[in-house]
């Protein structure tokens, strides 16, 4: 008697369950949003000067504190969302009280506090000369100025 | 001989992933180079102003700085006059500005010759940011900011 052997049951073609891999390009995607939201917190809408001395750095080497001053005609200065006094007056106004509470955190992690600044180029000039004075009081020496980087092309003179 | 009708299984409706995998990479890729769509931004390092910090009310030593003032015209308050060691006038030429700068320069100041830019009350941040430009160009590297005043 002829032994006829049967074909294995199982010769369908080999499929990857996608359910699992959908699930993880979503956790991807949700991850993605919310960064990129957080970045967008510390930083407000402005239109920046244009500067040609200004250099790229990462400002990720650093702790920093973003401080944004916007509406030139009534400059106020944002701070992660919220509107800090800035004007100068006798003893801490909120803004340098914010910085020295800052400072002192980041101190204790033994890292480095960074200030970088994003003024409106039509905000006038002593509102940014009032919060250097903030920081100054915060004792804070060293300051970033945002600009954006002007190529020669695009120079007008 | 009775025979034994099988069952059919129902067939298992799966809807085709391709397509939805492409387009959520897609996104994942649109999402990934976003923040990079920004118009280039650079900083410019300062230091605090001497107003504030240790030396704040000491008498500055007696240096014949290169002063650049800014000063708000009464037409156009968001327009600028540049005014160059109270006597060379330049409107809002940073241009005649930075040749007057270079000239200083040729003459023989040094690099580290001291340079005060001082805005007046209601110069916009701008042009503070275009006169340190304007002196950076000509190659000196010790500016300094007045607090403005009236």
């Amino acid at each position: 008697m002829a032994h006829v052997k049967k074909k294995s049951a199982n010769t369908g073609a080999v499929s990857m369950n996608m359910t699992p891999m959908i699930d993880i390009v979503f956790q991807l995607i949700i991850f993605f949003l919310l960064t990129s939201q957080f970045q967008q917190l510390e930083i407000e809408q402005v239109t920046l000067p244009m500067s040609i001395a200004a250099m790229p750095k990462d400002p990720f080497q650093f702790r920093n504190v973003v401080i944004n001053i916007v509406n030139p005609d009534n400059p106020e200065v944002i701070v992660l969302g919220r509107t800090m006094d800035y004007r100068v007056i006798e003893g801490d106004n909120e803004l340098s009280a914010y910085l020295k509470d800052r400072k002192l955190s980041v101190i204790e992690g033994g890292e480095k506090l960074n200030v970088i600044l994003r003024a409106d180029a039509m905000v006038p000039y002593e509102a940014v000369a009032s919060v250097m004075l903030a920081a100054g009081r915060a004792e804070i020496q060293g300051w970033w100025i945002t600009t954006e980087m002007e190529k020669d092309e695009d120079k007008k003179r | 001989m009775a025979k034994v009708m099988k069952r059919e299984q129902p067939r298992k409706m799966q809807p085709p992933m391709t397509p939805m995998i492409d387009c959520i990479f897609q996104l994942i890729i649109f999402f990934m180079l976003m923040p990079n769509f920004q118009a280039g931004e650079g900083y410019l390092t300062t230091n605090l102003p001497t107003t504030s910090g240790p030396v704040a009310g000491k008498q500055q030593k007696d240096v014949q700085r290169i002063k650049i003032e800014l000063e708000v015209p009464d037409d156009d308050d968001k327009s600028v006059n540049i005014i160059l060691n109270e006597n060379q006038v330049f409107g809002r030429n940073f241009g005649g500005l930075l040749a007057a700068l270079q000239g200083l320069k040729a003459r023989g100041l040094a690099a580290d010759h001291p340079v005060l830019i001082s805005p007046w009350m209601g110069t916009r941040h701008k042009w503070v940011v275009t006169a340190f430009d304007m002196a950076v160009a000509a190659r000196f590297t010790n500016i300094h900011f007045a607090v403005p005043y009236d």
